[in-house]
């Protein structure tokens, strides 16, 4: 039996005329990793501003931890921890005295916040400049102070909002290295614009959009919501390939083709369709015909459409 | 029940601890240069006021007005620094601190600058100047100065939760701080004003702390009424402080 960490239930935030959160649902297991995707101002931030108390909605209940985040604000705050987009560290204070004053924030003692410490900066392979400022550190070395700061008391659940954005690559995987190495021990909810972080890290995705969550699953079914169209490329020798992109579009089992140069990509209704088609280009200069396999991008673009969002 | 603000308040000493020499210098310089060029440069010019060489006349207020000026000045620059520059104040509110915390905090951080700097102004003017007071004065001072600077710590913490910009920042401080403090009798003694407008003049809680104040370090004075108007304004502006600060938060 799963015991739920995050409950949200019909959920509205409205900032007068604007409806940022619009009766959302949601339910995360204990000591999962979630993820959350969205395009820009999807609802996102505004959702995960009202679970960890920086905001009040406007309708509909959430609880963390079976704590309704109304009545329980205090004690949500004492068992998460949050790591902003925005870095927020004092650069007055060295790397080591930020983790200190977040330990007194959080009232711990000071015999057990210095071990601590001693721990998530070794973790976190910070150690050596513990008593150097944060405007001295690297973009990655910063987040890592900023998740070893939200994690200095041990909380029972992590909100990670879009925790590697502006990372370089190698930055981005020690810290997915890191969100990794928690997994099991506490909740983790995580808000990205990177699919391939939400695919490398979390249990469980949902993707929302104008404040309504359109879909929700792991990684795997949110896939499989896009099976019942196949898509395959077919590439041509030579010539002829707009003559047979044209021949394709005719037929009623192709829903979509589009060519580029000897390449057509057509998606079938099924994959059972694929035999028509070999029919059809039976004696066509084709060098090769593949499987285009559905990322979770695919996914998220089918989803929320492909026009920028201001 | 006041953990988070005292964790807040030790890590705003702390920051000054590591920079008071720096912050000394600037404050100490600007009244200093006030004091040089009118308490001495334009003190053969204009003789006695309310009885006193004008040196002596403006000492008091100098170091009534470094006092809430820098308890003005953190207030509202730190706070607006660590709202919208360094977002500190997001990572202590996603603690279990609670939003009167950090007002409470940052105020009595205010508070501490404007008294430190305040004491450090008063003893350099005492160190260099001819002005000397009467050191049981100091009490009734203190009563009017504490109160002083906890009503401009919490006019900053207001300034700071509720301007975005600095440069608006700075232009309050040009159009209300300052005037304020200049129309108090800081320069000119109270009955240079013409009599309908001095009733308005005296109504200002400035007018109260600066005029107080210095009767109380000349004369050992302990004028209650502005006492008293100065403490309830300093009361009223934490309300609001901590009303504002907890309205705009919860935005």
């Amino acid at each position: 039996m799963h015991t739920v960490s995050i409950a949200i239930r019909a959920l509205t935030k409205s900032y007068g005329a604007l409806t940022a959160l619009d009766s959302f649902d949601l339910e995360v297991e204990q000591g999962t990793i979630f993820g959350l995707l969205g395009p820009n101002g999807a609802g996102k931030t505004t959702l995960i501003r009202i679970l960890t108390t920086l905001m009040r909605q406007s309708s509909g209940d959430a609880f963390i931890e079976g704590l309704d985040i109304q009545r329980y604000g205090c004690e949500i705050r004492s068992m998460i921890g949050v790591v902003s987009q925005e870095n927020s560290l004092d650069r007055y204070l060295t790397a080591r005295e930020n983790l200190e004053l977040h330990a007194r924030l959080h009232g711990m003692e000071k015999q057990l916040y210095k071990r601590r410490i001693d721990e998530l900066l070794e973790l976190m392979g910070l150690a050596g400049r513990q008593k150097d400022f944060p405007d001295t550190f690297s973009g990655g070395m910063q987040r890592r102070l900023v998740i070893a700061r939200a994690l200095v008391h041990q909380p029972r659940v992590l909100f990670l909002d879009e925790p590697t954005t502006g990372l370089d690559p190698q930055s981005r995987r020690a810290v997915w290295e890191y969100v990794r190495s928690l997994a099991g021990s506490m909740t983790i909810f995580l808000t990205t614009h990177y699919l391939e972080e939400a695919e490398q890290l979390c249990d469980r995705i949902a993707i929302m959009d104008h404040g309504r969550l359109i879909a929700l699953g792991s990684i795997q079914e949110l896939k499989d919501r896009l099976s019942g169209a196949t898509v395959y490329e077919i590439e041509f020798t030579g010539q002829g390939a707009a003559h047979y992109a044209a021949l394709l579009a005719s037929m009623p089992c192709v829903l979509d083709v589009t060519q580029v140069g000897h390449k057509v990509t057509v998606t079938l209704e099924c994959w059972e369709c694929l035999s028509e088609i070999v029919t059809a280009l039976n004696g066509a200069p084709v060098r090769r015909i593949s499987l285009q396999e559905r990322t979770l991008e695919d996914v998220f673009i089918s989803l929320t459409g492909q026009k920028v969002r201001e | 029940m006041l953990r988070g603000a005292m964790a807040i308040w030790q890590r705003d000493m702390q920051v000054l601890r590591r920079s008071i020499i720096s912050e000394l210098v600037a404050v100490v310089a600007y009244p200093l240069t006030i004091y040089l060029a009118f308490g001495i440069g334009m003190q053969s010019y204009i003789g006695l006021v309310d009885g006193a060489p004008y040196a002596l006349f403006i000492a008091p207020g100098l170091i009534t007005m470094t006092a809430v000026s820098a308890a003005y000045n953190e207030s509202v620059w730190s706070l607006w620094f660590h709202r919208r520059v360094q977002f500190t104040i997001e990572s202590y509110r996603v603690t279990p601190v609670s939003v009167s915390e950090i007002v409470i905090a940052k105020i009595f951080t205010g508070f501490m600058h404007g008294l430190i700097k305040g004491c450090v102004v008063g003893m350099v003017i005492f160190a260099i100047t001819p002005f000397r007071f009467p050191m049981e004065h100091l009490f009734q001072y203190l009563l009017f100065l504490i109160p002083g600077s906890a009503l401009f710590s919490c006019a900053g913490i207001i300034g700071g939760t509720v301007m975005d910009k600095p440069e608006t920042i700075g232009k309050v401080e040009a159009v209300l701080v300052m005037p304020l403090i200049f129309m108090s009798g800081l320069f000119f003694p109270l009955s240079s004003y013409p009599s309908s407008l001095l009733v308005w003049v005296r109504a200002l809680p400035t007018t109260a702390l600066f005029e107080g104040a210095r009767r109380a370090l000349v004369a050992g004075d302990l004028m209650p009424l502005p006492a008293l108007q100065v403490v309830l304004s300093s009361v009223v502006a934490f309300a609001a402080a901590v009303f504002i600060f907890r309205y705009k938060m919860s935005e």
